[in-house]
């Protein structure tokens, strides 16, 4: 629209609210970071949030009680109860990675040996 | 934005205001689906070649002759917060696709998604347990026993203090790209006056949620600028919504910034108390399982790139590491750009990876 304005010369309202939009932006941008940048903004910030976890703790505790007693009585495993499961899982597969670098050891040591007896069987030859 | 026809006699005719609104309601609907749909993203071949609980290590199908490839490969390391294919957006804007084409071979550690099982991962677990695992299996499949690292924000932070655990297993060259070390300026930077304010209670974070949500880290972020992020980047979409290059390149970067995943508990407490609040790196008094870091046990190569323009991790984050570590090939390197711009932005082809490919390549042999 501002290109077709400066070609036929006819004034452009969009290309003016744009303009100082972007003007505004910039200026309001600026602001912002300056005000969230500040120590009060960081005390405010630190303040609430700690209000907010605190406050509604008691709450979550009267949920997760309630879900876990649910699930119980539903004989349904609890979310500790896959967790705890989960966590023995990774236990595992952690002893299989171990099982694993063992695995790659031997087979590299195995090749190593391969290519020693190979070359000094090539020697041997050579000697001959 | 919407283009008018050149008025005839100084009068938009009745077709042209018709042909107008039928434009914006097209573009509006683009803006939509832009929104709200995920682009064709990591398109790059790889092949997994590795897992460990979330973690998982890929080796990207090299695209040069062996002959001509580098000796020594690349191992890349994005952080624990972020999902690592932001290295890899989108085709023919990648750096990986860059880096292949250049000749490397290359790996890439994905930490995964953390769940409620993984609350009590710290960094001792990251640089000790994972990544050594990692590594261990990566020297195995690329059967190079030195290496190259490349760590991007956390993860270069996680690359340091390996290279400084172990600085004998095989890292030849670290390149750490907008890496938070330092944190004794709590003036620049909205993140360390944050978290560093006595009433910022990171232990009750992690008491509530296990794993800290994605949504809190993001919200964080984008709070830093919250003008740009909450609107401004909105109205550049649209400014530029029939731009095809822009609105492709827009909307893989959204893709990305909507992927936001969780941070284990464990690791948001230490980032917080440890390094943010007492910056124990910079002050020589942290220990991973007990192990003392020591900077000055780096030896590698250190290519530290930092971005000007900085907000999540500014330079004076990133600057004072180059005079602690015992490093004699190092060099700080600044681009112009954001936090992710500078790797992922438009400019990042011309700006940020031909660097990166000059200095490591002559190193990589």
């Amino acid at each position: 629209m501002s290109e077709n304005s400066k070609d036929t010369g006819f004034f452009d309202p969009t290309a003016m609210f744009k303009n100082m939009r972007d003007t505004g932006m910039g200026a309001w941008s600026k602001m912002m970071i300056d005000m969230v940048g500040t120590e009060s903004y960081a005390k405010a910030q630190g303040e609430i949030l700690d209000a907010w976890l605190s406050n509604s703790a008691p709450f979550r505790k009267v949920m997760e009680s309630a879900t876990t007693q649910t699930l119980a009585n539903l004989n349904m495993p609890s979310r500790d109860d896959i967790t705890r499961l989960a966590e023995r899982l990774t236990n595992i597969e952690m002893k299989l990675d171990d099982l694993d670098a063992k695995i790659d050891g031997l087979c590299a040591a195995g090749t190593k040996v391969a290519a020693t007896k190979k070359k000094a069987k090539g020697s041997e030859e050579d000697d001959k | 934005m919407t283009q008018t026809h050149a008025p005839q006699n100084g009068t938009a005719t009745f077709f042209d205001v018709c042909a107008d609104w039928h434009k914006a309601a097209e573009n509006l609907e683009t803006f939509n689906r832009l929104l709200h749909t995920d682009a064709r993203i990591a398109q790059t071949p790889k092949e997994l070649i590795w897992t460990l609980n979330k973690a998982k290590l890929y080796h990207y199908v090299p695209v040069v002759p062996e002959e001509k490839r580098h000796k020594i490969p690349l191992f890349l390391v994005f952080a624990i917060m972020n999902r690592p294919y932001v290295l890899d957006l989108r085709p023919g804007h990648s750096f990986v696709e860059y880096m292949l084409e250049q000749g490397y071979d290359i790996y890439l550690l994905d930490w995964g998604i953390p769940g409620p099982e993984d609350k009590n991962l710290k960094f001792d677990d990251y640089v000790l347990e994972y990544l050594p695992r990692a590594l261990r299996k990566f020297k195995t499949v690329s059967g190079c026993e030195q290496f190259s690292v490349l760590g991007w924000c956390l993860g270069a932070l996680i690359s340091t203090m390996y290279a400084a655990l172990r600085p004998n297993d095989g890292i030849e060259n670290l390149i750490l790209l907008t890496a938070p070390l330092d944190f004794a300026d709590k003036e620049q930077c909205g993140f360390s006056r944050w978290s560093s304010h006595p009433s910022f209670n990171a232990d009750r974070i992690v008491q509530t949620f296990g794993n800290v949500p994605g949504e809190m880290i993001d919200a964080g972020a984008k709070m830093l600028k919250p003008v740009d992020n909450y609107i401004g980047s909105y109205l550049a979409l649209w400014d530029n919504i029939e731009n095809p290059r822009t609105v492709e390149s827009w909307h893989a970067m959204n893709t990305w910034v909507r992927d936001i995943i969780p941070m284990a508990g464990g690791a948001y407490q230490q980032l917080i108390n440890e390094f943010y609040k007492e910056n124990r790196l910079m002050e020589g008094t942290l220990t991973l399982r007990g192990e003392h870091v020591d900077l000055k046990n780096l030896t590698a190569n250190v290519f530290n790139v930092i971005a000007d323009a900085d907000h999540i991790t500014p330079p004076c984050q990133s600057e004072r590491v180059m005079d602690l570590i015992g490093s004699h090939d190092k060099e700080l390197f600044r681009v112009h750009g954001g936090h992710i711009g500078i790797m992922a932005g438009r400019g990042a082809e011309k700006n940020t990876w031909p660097h990166l490919d000059a200095w490591l390549g002559p190193r990589s042999n």
